[in-house]
């Protein structure tokens, strides 16, 4: 479970996020919506310690984590998963040791043959195929997306947090990370905050909705609380499923 | 908690909770100021622990040396042996000029090679081939998110990027000055011989009254007090770096402008405390 209380973040003198509060229980798929350089993004950073928060409590199963340093943030970053905004694949590595480097990292007893049948499952759960041995610059920008997925999920994380996970993505890969996203929410139990500009998707799988407007939160509902909304710019994100 | 240390180096959470408390002054001057500067000693207080903190990376360090030793020897050589023409022939004209007599250019050649060209060029060179481009790696790195995603598989960016690196210059710093000396000293020699009329013999012995072994280990030195300065620097600006090819581009340029500062600096001061060994 993820917690805020009354979350700030500042960078010098521009405050990021103002006070944000919600909370997303294991299991759940939350979206959270918003224009660009609202803090979606530097609020996903905050949960994982990769930003700390100016003021306010962050709690993730239970503890109260944002007073963690490096080292003790690494037992939190064990049970969750990132996915970046940019694929961030280490340009040195294969396809294949990218996917295997947090396996090796974080279960270290893991035999090789085991590794390669996890790498190869996982590939295979973003529709990727014989590309193992190529280097990241000898793939597409929507590949490369995929084996980010696909180096996120290998370690079985218990959180998932995606940061514009389909952006860039053609529609048919699209719909297979949004649905892979559900299935890992409903058989694992997998909690998920997803940062995403795609209504559309949030309607069909989010099991709440959060939205995001200039640091703070504005809406937070059910899909169909969201449908009802009176806020412009949840409005304005309706509108353009329509 | 208040923290307002959230930009820079801060910015990522890599150095420690001396920075960010420091930092958090209200007062934009120490942002300004001390940020940058505690951050620095902050990467270079965690470099040197790393050092000696398992796990060792032998495999990177291997290919580091590989890339500033081997690959940087080229260059050097082939830049260092023209300085050293230029010094001899230079200095040969104007002793010519004002005493009419060049018997001294062996001796000052050398001894102004040893203190100076050889371990000042070639550092100068390191920087601009080695400190830029780990400048570059490291801010494209940092913008593509690559060292978040480090963080989050539990390997600490400076561990992993900055030691071998720095232990790779440091070692590629002693061992280039060794051979870029070495080399100018031998195109002096050979420039002495042709255009000079002096046999190698008597450069030597001309040179040996004015250098000695001494010069070289301090040479050595130099050079690896320099090839410490120059990944530091490169990674200082490569983690601070603003996002965008811009912003890449300006870390980039502001890395080698520094370290060649920095080297330039550090000559004058290291040239100072050797002046009190002869």
């Amino acid at each position: 479970m993820i917690e805020f209380k009354s979350v700030v973040k500042r960078f010098g003198d521009r405050t990021i996020l103002k006070g944000v509060s919600f909370e997303a229980k294991q299991g759940e798929i939350l979206f959270i919506l918003g224009t660009s350089g609202t803090g979606k993004s530097v609020l996903l950073k905050n949960i994982v310690g990769l930003l700390k928060p100016t003021s306010g409590e962050i709690w993730i199963d239970g503890e109260e984590v944002s007073q963690f340093t490096e080292n003790e943030y690494f037992r939190i970053r064990k049970k969750c998963g990132m996915v970046f905004q940019h694929p961030a694949l280490f340009d040195s590595l294969t396809v294949f040791e990218n996917v295997a480097y947090g396996i090796r990292k974080h279960r270290p007893e893991t035999t090789e043959e085991e590794i390669e049948a996890r790498v190869k499952k996982c590939l295979s759960l973003v529709h990727l195929h014989g590309i193992e041995n190529k280097k990241p610059a000898e793939i597409s920008y929507g590949m490369q997306k995929r084996v980010s997925l696909a180096r996120t999920v290998a370690v079985d994380p218990t959180m998932l947090l995606f940061d514009e996970p389909t952006t860039g993505l053609d529609p048919v890969t699209t719909n297979a990370i949004n649905q892979l996203i559900f299935d890992l929410s409903r058989e694992l139990k997998t909690t998920s905050l997803v940062v995403s500009h795609d209504m559309h998707c949030a309607l069909d799988i989010a099991d709440r909705i959060m939205v995001l407007d200039k640091g703070e939160v504005i809406e937070e509902g059910t899909p169909e609380d969201l449908k009802n909304s009176e806020q412009p710019l949840v409005k304005d994100f309706l509108m353009e499923i329509v | 908690m208040v923290n307002e240390c959230n930009w820079g180096l801060c910015h990522h959470g890599l150095f420690g909770d001396v920075v960010e408390v420091v930092v958090s002054k209200p007062n934009p001057f120490w942002r300004l100021v001390f940020e940058p500067v505690l951050e620095f000693l902050s990467l270079v207080a965690k470099t040197l622990v790393g050092i000696v903190q398992p796990p060792y990376r032998v495999k990177d360090l291997v290919k580091q040396l590989d890339f500033v030793i081997w690959q940087s020897a080229p260059v050097v050589i082939f830049s260092v042996s023209f300085a050293a023409i230029v010094t001899i022939i230079e200095a040969s004209f104007h002793m010519k000029l004002v005493i009419k007599n060049d018997a001294l250019v062996p001796g000052f050649a050398a001894l102004l090679i040893l203190r100076e060209l050889g371990a000042v060029v070639s550092a100068l060179l390191i920087t601009s081939r080695v400190g830029a481009g780990l400048a570059a790696e490291v801010g494209t790195m940092k913008v593509t998110e690559q060292i978040d995603a480090l963080r989050m598989l539990g390997i600490q960016p400076i561990k992993y990027l900055v030691v071998p690196r720095f232990l790779a210059c440091v070692i590629g710093g002693f061992v280039l000055s060794i051979i870029a000396n070495l080399v100018c000293l031998y195109a002096a020699m050979l420039v002495s011989q042709v255009q000079l009329g002096y046999s190698p013999g008597s450069f030597i012995v001309a040179m040996r009254s004015f250098v000695s072994f001494q010069d070289l280990i301090f040479a050595a030195i130099k050079g690896a007090c320099f090839g410490a300065v120059i990944p530091l620097f490169s990674c200082f600006y490569g983690f601070r770096c603003e996002s965008g090819a811009d912003g890449v581009g300006s870390a980039t340029t502001k890395s080698v402008v520094s370290t060649s500062v920095a080297i330039i600096v550090l000559d004058f001061i290291l040239g100072y405390i050797f002046s009190y060994m002869y």
